[in-house]
């Protein structure tokens, strides 16, 4: 009956070892992640909303139903486009 | 064969379609098609994508962005009003903005992107081509007739569907890989589910629209496109340029009917000479037109003694075209 005692909170103590160990590589892939999905957000709302940066793009009949879903994104979207750097630069 | 034969052996090509070159005829064998299937007792819904539709003065009736419209027993044509759906398409996209983010009002900006992309040359047709689907699912026809634009814009029409097609499959791709990181970045702070990407379910929907147009434009079962033809020079060499790129387009042409074409049995009578050289023209035309299509032409149908419009001469034509 002692030992399952002993074990667990030595196996609990691990555990949160190794969770915060996880949770410290973890936080940076999944920042990386978003910070990449950021990215291709941009590029993708330049891919069909272009025409708001007078970048001709097709067809803007279907790409106006996805208008919507990207309104609170396109003010910090222009201003990245827009801002006088190397689109490079702002990748990283 | 004949027009009559070919449409009797595939009542499985439910989606019929006239093409040509401008003013040859084809509105008026729409109708004159619809016309001779509604009174062998289908149900045919007869419409245009043209944006200078003409089914409204060749029925006599104004139908013109009023849906479908009943003409007789069995028989309804439609007249798609392309400003209006811009319109109520654009009210439907504002509405949802103002929905989605509980806004008083439209942003500035955004507002003039909606009204800027609505001013695109592509509009107008992408709104019909969209139109078209509409009502190509809704109905329960027996028969679609599309009356459709002249030569050069329906190339531009069926183009688009591939070019729609392929822009779509790219940002779907671009989508689906953004909904990768997504996932990932859920598995790594242990949350259950990832939100549904809703931009991702909206590009699917416009992707199976385009799917469904495009599927009946190039479908060899459901559909049967045919050439409409005057025995004249320009038009026959129009036709056969047209021929080859409707074929790269898998355009399933099923015949070619022939208009305007000046009846022989005037020979007999004491006719002007300027009217004997057009027989002989039309003749050395018709052979061409043989000789190239061969039995793909499949109806003669003479010159009228005047315009077809209103019922009675849309039967008498329909008379000879399926004779």
């Amino acid at each position: 009956m002692t030992e399952p005692e002993k074990a667990e909170p030595k196996k609990s103590l691990w555990q949160n070892v190794s969770e915060v160990i996880y949770g410290m590589a973890a936080h940076d892939m999944s920042r990386a992640a978003l910070r990449t999905r950021a990215s291709m957000e941009h590029l993708f709302i330049l891919i069909t909303m272009g025409d708001l940066l007078g970048i001709p793009i097709l067809p803007p009949y279907y790409s106006l139903r996805l208008l919507p879903y990207v309104v609170p994104q396109i003010a910090t979207w222009k201003r990245r486009m827009l801002r006088e750097k190397d689109v490079a630069d702002t990748m990283f | 064969m004949k027009l009559k034969d070919v449409l009797l052996q595939h009542p499985e090509r439910r989606y019929l379609m006239f093409g040509g070159g401008g003013g040859v005829g084809k509105t008026t064998f729409s109708a004159a098609t619809a016309y001779w299937l509604a009174s062998q007792g289908k149900k045919v819904l007869v419409f245009s994508v043209d944006p200078q539709a003409s089914l409204t003065d060749i029925f006599k009736r104004d139908i013109f962005g009023k849906g479908p419209v009943k003409i007789m027993d069995n028989l309804w044509a439609q007249e798609i009003d392309a400003d209006s759906h811009i319109r109520s398409y654009q009210d439907e996209i504002r509405k949802k903005i103002l929905d989605m983010y509980g806004l008083p009002k439209v942003p500035d900006e955004i507002e003039n992107y909606i009204q800027a992309a609505s001013a695109e040359p592509a509009m107008e047709e992408s709104a019909i081509f969209d139109a078209v689907v509409d009502v190509v699912m809704q109905g329960d026809y027996d028969y679609y007739i599309y009356d459709l634009v002249p030569l050069g814009h329906a190339l531009y029409y069926l183009s688009m569907a591939k070019v729609y097609d392929e822009w779509i499959n790219k940002i779907t791709k671009l989508r689906e890989e953004m909904r990768e990181y997504e996932e990932m970045v859920s598995r790594l702070r242990h949350e259950k589910e990832t939100e549904q990407d809703q931009i991702l379910n909206e590009l699917l929907y416009i992707k199976n629209r385009i799917n469904t147009s495009a599927g009946i434009l190039t479908d060899k079962t459901k559909t049967g496109f045919f050439f409409v033809v005057i025995p004249e020079a320009m038009v026959i060499n129009d036709t056969k340029k047209a021929a080859q790129m409707f074929a790269k387009f898998d355009v399933p042409i099923a015949g070619y009917v022939v208009n305007r074409v000046i009846p022989h049995e005037l020979l007999q009578q004491k006719i002007p000479d300027y009217l004997r050289n057009r027989i002989a023209m039309q003749d050395q035309h018709m052979a061409e037109l043989r000789a190239t299509f061969g039995d793909q032409v499949l109806a003669l149908v003479p010159e009228m003694e005047r315009d077809v419009t209103g019922l009675p001469m849309i039967e008498k034509l329909a008379a000879t075209m399926f004779s």
